[in-house]
Order: structure tokens, then sequence, then C-alpha cells
């Protein structure tokens, strides 16, 4: 079903919105292209086109129910867990529509991480919750296993915290420190993109200000989809966002002229908090 | 008696006291109810252990651990029945816990709410519920009637019937306990799905799934009637399994109904045995729920 979309889609489409990227000069990580998606027989994503530039945060929002989320978890084929969830057009990553059948999804999954909105350490040691994504795909020696680890907690900046106790376990830090511990493991797989489905909304704002500190040194390596319910966050680690209403995309432009001159009056009226 | 509908201001801390006042009334009867029917309980849970030490403790000697059943007056113990009950308990849940851990996993992660998995789920609440003597025939039947003799692996089967739905089930809920965020993540990692069952999923459940085991221990130690038919009970020193085998609940069952005094106070001390056995289980297993919470 999903090769018969993919051929049906004019190629002049994804040249079109491939350069109507906002963010200049990137080249795009992920290209979505008249992607449809379904609960079942309700249709929440609707001709969906848009491009994720390399190296930057693209930001989505939208008022609940407006099919964010739903976008992320097209990107990594998470819905493939349930039956019932389909998704119809065509996701370009490196070379390779994803939506195709055939694809190895946990290698795919290796390459396109995501954190979730709630920390969810899984129930072992600090040090086993990084090692575990890494024993997925890679054979390692315990010292560089070792360094991977140490490397990964550095980068969130969680190690000073947690060094003295890597075999503590995961379920007795605090949320702030669960979900950085939760970014840690992703990015220790080595993914190519991140994507983050409301990251901080389950955190105190001094935990929301260091994970969105972290995004801005994530994004010099890694490609990022942020879902959020602040447009505050939205504005600060964003490049590019794009709203979302009613399972259409609205809108995408660069951070700056969304949140300034939004084309669109739907785009207006939700930022500035007249619905929503 | 007449109230007017709108009652005046004035009315109101009077007609407020007197609800008050019935609203205590019943808060103090369904407490006192609730007490009382505590203490019911607890009196018969303490006059059974009560009567169980009183009568068990006296016989509770060194020979009943070092010498065998006996003919009456002949001094014998109750080391066969004692080492029969471990052999059979603990085979049965070696044959037991593997398909009960199986199945539920199955059930919770992969059937869901398929057709077979409802049917699974529904045969194995039955079995829950079986009555155990029933089970004990059925075994008979396959395993005794066509090698012809009783047997301590019979015996083993039909403990290990009895304990496999326990375990079913309470590893289901257990896993089903375990937040779908929790899989998700594991998923997102790009960890296959028996990855995120097997070192996610059940490690998360694991002092849960650990609970129903040494409870369905618990249960099939004190079972007498499916051992009745199938490991039938023998009075001398036997660890063969392929023979007639011994196990405390039987010895039980044959020495209180029997008229020799020695006898039946073995059959109290072999009691007090089982309920201790029992208990310690019940408590590892509250102690293992708290150390695992932390």
């Amino acid at each position: 079903m999903n090769e018969n979309t993919m051929q049906a889609t004019p190629s002049a489409d994804v040249e079109v919105e491939a350069s109507a990227s906002a963010v200049s000069g990137r080249p795009i990580a992920i290209q979505v292209n008249n992607l449809d998606f379904y609960y079942g027989k309700t249709h929440a994503l609707h001709n969906i086109t848009l491009g994720f530039p390399e190296r930057s945060v693209t930001g989505m929002i939208g008022p609940s129910g407006c099919g964010k989320s739903t976008l992320l978890r097209v990107l990594n084929r998470m819905y493939d867990l349930y039956p019932g969830q389909r998704a119809t057009g065509e996701v370009m990553f490196s070379g390779q529509n994803i939506l195709g059948s055939g694809l190895d999804l946990n290698a795919l999954r290796s390459r396109v991480g995501m954190v979730f909105q709630k920390p969810t350490p899984f129930p072992m040691s600090i040090y086993d919750n990084i090692a575990f994504g890494i024993r997925l795909h890679e054979r390692v020696s315990r010292s560089e296993m070792d360094g991977r680890v140490e490397d990964a907690l550095r980068r969130v900046a969680l190690w000073p915290e947690v060094k003295d106790r890597l075999q503590a376990s995961a379920t007795a830090l605090s949320g702030g420190q669960q979900q950085r511990l939760c970014i840690a493991r992703t990015i220790a797989v080595r993914p190519e993109v991140i994507l983050l489905d409301e990251p901080t909304s389950a955190l105190d704002p001094v935990s929301t200000a260091r994970i969105e500190e972290l995004l801005d040194e994530l994004k010099t390596e890694f490609t990022i989809a942020i879902v959020t319910h602040n447009m505050q966050q939205a504005a600060r680690c964003a490049d590019q966002v794009a709203f979302f209403y009613l399972g259409e995309l609205v809108e995408v432009d660069s951070t700056a002229r969304m949140f300034t001159a939004p084309r669109e009056s739907r785009t207006q009226d939700y930022i500035t908090g007249r619905f929503g | 008696m007449t109230r007017p509908v709108f009652s005046q201001a004035a009315d109101r801390p009077q007609r407020s006291g007197v609800l008050a006042l019935r609203r205590k009334i019943i808060d103090k009867l369904a407490t006192g109810m609730s007490w009382l029917a505590m203490l019911i309980v607890v009196f018969v849970l303490g006059s059974i252990l009560w009567t169980l030490l009183k009568n068990g403790l006296p016989g509770l000697t060194l020979s009943l651990f070092t010498h065998s059943m006996g003919a009456p007056g002949t001094g014998g113990g109750l080391a066969n029945a004692i080492v029969g009950s471990l052999l059979q308990t603990g085979l049965s849940i070696l044959l037991g816990a593997p398909a009960g851990l199986l199945t539920g996993i199955f059930l919770a992660e992969y059937g869901a709410d398929s057709k077979l998995a409802r049917t699974v789920r529904f045969v194995s609440d039955m079995l829950l519920s079986a009555p155990s003597i029933l089970i004990g025939l059925f075994i008979y039947m396959v395993l005794v009637e066509p090698f012809g003799h009783f047997s301590g692996f019979s015996g083993a089967a039909a403990l290990s019937l009895m304990a496999m739905p326990i375990i079913v089930r309470t590893t289901e809920d257990m896993l089903r306990l375990v937040p779908v965020s929790m899989r998700e993540a594991g998923i997102a990692l790009g960890a296959a799905k028996w990855r995120v069952i097997l070192f996610i999923c059940v490690r998360a459940a694991r002092g849960g799934i650990m609970t129903g085991v040494l409870l369905a221990i618990a249960r099939v130690a004190g079972e007498t009637a499916p051992l009745l038919f199938t490991s039938l009970g023998n009075s001398e020193w036997s660890l063969d399994m392929r023979r007639p085998m011994a196990s405390l609940p039987v010895a039980i069952y044959q020495y209180a109904g029997s008229a020799y005094q020695d006898w039946m106070q073995q059959a109290w001390t072999g009691a007090l045995l089982v309920t201790v056995g029992v208990l310690i289980i019940n408590i590892v297993v509250r102690v293992g729920i708290r150390g695992g919470r932390t």
C-alpha cells in the first residue's frame, strides 16, 4: 500500500517543499511528503509535507490532538506497534522511504531516537540504562563501554551527579535527572535524528531550562524534532517552527518569522493565545 | 415535622446538627462492625495457630526429622514425608513455573485480546478454581493408570497443574502493570520486542512475578487431595519418584484419622510444620515486596 502511494507521488512536489525549508543552507535530513495517517478509521494527519533540516531544531506546536505527536511517531515507525494505525505517503530518510515494507525497523530506530514526555528509566542501574541501547546494536569491550557511558552522561551534564553511583538504580533519580538519563541513553546509540515528545512537560522550570540548554548543544550534531505545548520553549529552542491544527500542517517557517509575522491568521491566533 | 422547602437561615445550624449527629452515629456503627468482623477473623486465625502450637510443639523432636514413618508405637518420624513434600513441591514448581511464566508472558504481551488469548485466560482461570480432587483424578487417569502404579512424579504433575494457573495469573497481571511508555522507550532504542519483554518488562515486574511463584509454592505445599490418587503416600523412606511417595499433607490425613495416640500427635506436629513453612514463605514474599519497592 505504501509503495503504491509512493509511486503516485509527483516528484515535483518533493523539490518544491524541500526548497521551502525555513532554515537556509541546511540539507534536509527527513523529508515528509503527502503523508496521511489513520488511527483505524480516524484520519489524523492530512497530506503533510514537511522537511526537517539537518542539525537544527524543528519545533512542532499546535493544540492537543492536532497530530504533532502522531507525526513524530511516524518518523521512527512507532505506530507499527499498534494494529489499525497506518500511514500513507512518503517519508524520505537517507535516500529511502521509511514507510516502505521490508525495512529493518530496529536499525531505523537506532538512527532515529526518541525521548518521551514522561521520563522512562528502565528498571536497572544508571550504567545499564545507557549500556542497554549500545549493546543492542554494537559489540563493545567493557572498557569501551565504560567510555561510551561516561561520554553520554557527560553530554547531558549528568556525569558529575551520578559518577559515584553508576550501579545505583536509575529509578531513584529525580525527574529531571531521569529525563536527562533518557536523552543520554538515546544519544549513546549515536542516532542521526532525535525526536522529543514534550520532553519537559513533566519537569520543573530548572530541569526544563537544563534540557533546553542541552538541546542547543545537541543540535550541533543531531537533527532534532521537538513537540511542545510551550510556546516560549518553541521560540527559545527551535530554528524552524511548524504549526499543526486539526491534523493539518497550517504553516512552517523560521522561528523568528513564525512568532513575529505568521502568514496564517490561525497561527497568529494560536501563538497569541486566542485558542488552543 | 413538616419543614419548609426553603428553610430560614435560622434553621440551618439546627438542621445540620441533626445531620451531623446522624452521620456520627452511622460512622460509629460502621467502624464498630468493621472492628467486630476483624476481631472474629483474627480470633479464628489465632485460635488455629494456638491449637496447632499447643498440640504440635510437644511432638517436635529430633527423631521426627530423622526417622521415617512407622507402625504405631515404634517411634517413627516424618522424615520421609517431609522430604517427599519438598521433592514433589519442588518438582511441581520446576514444571509449573516455566510453563506458567511463559503463558503469562504470552497473555500479557503477545495474545492481548485475541480469541486464543481469551480462551487460554478462561481455561487458566477455570483451572485456578477447579476442585483439587478433580486434578488428582485427571492425573490418575493419564499418569497413574497407564503405568500401573502410583508415583512421586504423578504427584508432582498434579501439584504443578495447581501451581500453573496461579503463576499465569500473577505474571500476566504484573506485566500489565508495566507502563506502555516503558515498552515504547525500549522499542524506540531499536530493541526487538522479545528483548523489551525479557529485559525491561519482566525485569520491571520481577518482584510481583516472584511473589506469584512463592504464593504458588505455599498453595501446593499444603495440598492433600491431588496427591491421594497420584503419589498415594508411602510409609517407607524413598527418594525414588517413580514409586509411591510420602508427603506431609497425606501423612497428616492418614495419621489424624487413626486411633493411635502417637500418630495423632505426629499429625498435629506435621500440620504445624506445613503451617509454619507456608507462613515463612508468605513472610519472605512480604519482606521481598517491601524490599523490591525501594
